[in-house]
């Protein structure tokens, strides 16, 4: 009982991000189709997420190395 | 999940991917400038453009007709369309028979008002793009294969997805190990941005796949559908002369009130009987623009024949157009269409260099094994 309930726990750790961030591409590729001007705002911020996540873990990967540079550089 | 459960998905990702890797990086390389064609032929001076007119009244259908055929002498009219994002425009086809090869057909453009002819459409580098990307050069089989990889590319991505668990169930989202080795790297980048661009990649893939049908399905709707609405014309030959369009276009109207005509189809095109004019009219919204209706018109008398919506299967292929070009949603919708082409080139890439990468190491750990098991020399 205890080892399921940790699974299903681990299980939506792993897979609530990437659900969400489908779930609002879908909803954006099909918000322009049926809604207009409106659904065509919708999807440029729902359809555009998943580039807005990877540039995030990018910037935040180069200011990580950044910050561990300045930070050794001061050391010496 | 068991070792040898994903052992296998493994071997599914691995291989599906690999099949199809050098035609999906053409598909992507192809597709990117594909996004912009609309600007990028207005930028190389081969998108026509309309004069200035005012609000001056539009040229009727037979006069944009008349200049089609005396533009191009001793040739038939296929088809005229209305762009509804281009108002100024008409297009006229024309062919040396009314069922000539797609490749024998010049497609021009026409001011709406005037009937001046302004310039040849579908011309220049963007028309060696698309037809890279659409059949290679190899018509329709070239068409069907790349279904193919479209379907190859599905799988892919959806054991890419199984895959997901087993190998990033002990670290948390969007973690990329920086301090690892440059494969650990490249694997989390590669699994990030794959399963963040699953449902665009899933979709544009599939609607990829469903528009290299496109010719079967209008196969099927001509031996089906179309074959029933023309039953009552059996053995009718070809019209000896054809109706005036005017009265074609207000009668298609006039069946399908609130609709516009998006194209007529001559008689004895693939788009319908050798009988009938065919008008397919288009409604006014995002969505009713792209589900098209047919109305069937007498190629002599121009009366209406028969009207009925499209089946499932064509109003399928109809919506998953937009949904696999993204030209439904102005400019900034195309750009994000675009990054998101660039990080599936990325996911394809990057799984190239882990494959090759996993395979070197194999062979080294092979030849150790070797040598290790080689007699020492005394």
């Amino acid at each position: 009982m205890h080892g399921s309930s940790d699974r299903s726990r681990l299980w939506i750790r792993v897979f609530a991000a990437p659900i969400v961030i489908a779930a609002a591409t879908m909803a954006g590729l099909l918000a322009a189709l049926l809604w207009g001007t409106v659904g065509q705002y919708v999807a440029w911020v729902t359809v555009g997420a998943p580039v807005l996540v990877v540039a995030w873990v990018w910037v935040r990967c180069r200011t990580t190395k950044t910050g561990q540079f300045s930070r050794a550089a001061r050391g010496k | 999940m068991k070792a040898r459960t994903v052992r296998l998905w493994s071997v599914v990702h691995t291989w599906t991917s690999l099949i199809s890797t050098v035609f999906l990086l053409l598909l992507c390389l192809t597709g990117l400038p594909l996004i912009f064609h609309h600007e990028i032929d207005e930028l190389l001076g081969y998108a026509p453009q309309p004069e200035a007119h005012g609000g001056a009244a539009r040229a009727t259908t037979q006069a944009v007709a008349d200049a089609a055929l005396a533009a191009d002498p001793g040739r038939v009219l296929q088809y005229i369309s209305w762009d509804k994002d281009e108002p100024g425009i008409v297009t006229a086809f024309t062919n040396s028979a009314v069922d000539g090869l797609p490749d024998n057909t010049t497609v021009r453009a026409f001011d709406a008002v005037s009937t001046k002819l302004l310039g040849p459409v579908g011309i220049g580098p963007m028309l060696i793009m698309l037809k890279l990307h659409t059949d290679m050069f190899a018509g329709q089989p070239g068409k069907l294969f790349l279904g193919g990889m479209g379907l190859l590319f599905a799988i892919a991505i959806v054991s890419g997805v199984v895959l997901y668990w087993p190998f990033t169930r002990r670290l948390r989202f969007a973690i990329i190990r920086d301090h690892a080795s440059c494969r650990v790297r490249w694997l989390d980048w590669h699994n990030l941005i794959g399963v963040v661009t699953v449902a665009w990649a899933l979709v544009v893939g599939l609607t990829g796949v469903v528009n290299t049908w496109a010719e079967l399905m209008l196969n099927q709707w001509k031996a089906t559908e179309l074959a029933s609405m023309v039953a009552p014309y059996a053995g009718k030959p070809p019209p000896s002369h054809l109706a005036s369009l005017d009265d074609v276009v207000a009668r298609a109207k006039l069946t399908a009130p609130g609709m516009e005509v998006a194209f007529i189809a001559f008689p004895g095109t693939p788009f319908t009987s050798s009988h009938h004019f065919a008008a397919f009219m288009r409604g006014d919204t995002a969505l009713t623009a792209r589900l098209l209706k047919p109305v069937l018109l007498d190629g002599e008398t121009g009366e209406v024949a028969d009207s009925r919506a499209l089946p499932v299967y064509l109003q399928a292929l109809l919506i998953s157009q937009p949904l696999h070009f993204g030209d439904y949603g102005g400019m900034p919708l195309k750009v994000i269409w675009a990054a998101l082409d660039l990080l599936t080139i990325v996911v394809i890439g990057s799984g190239l260099y882990l494959w090759l990468v996993r395979r070197r190491k194999r062979a080294l750990g092979r030849t150790d094994a070797f040598a290790r098991r080689a007699p020492v020399p005394s």
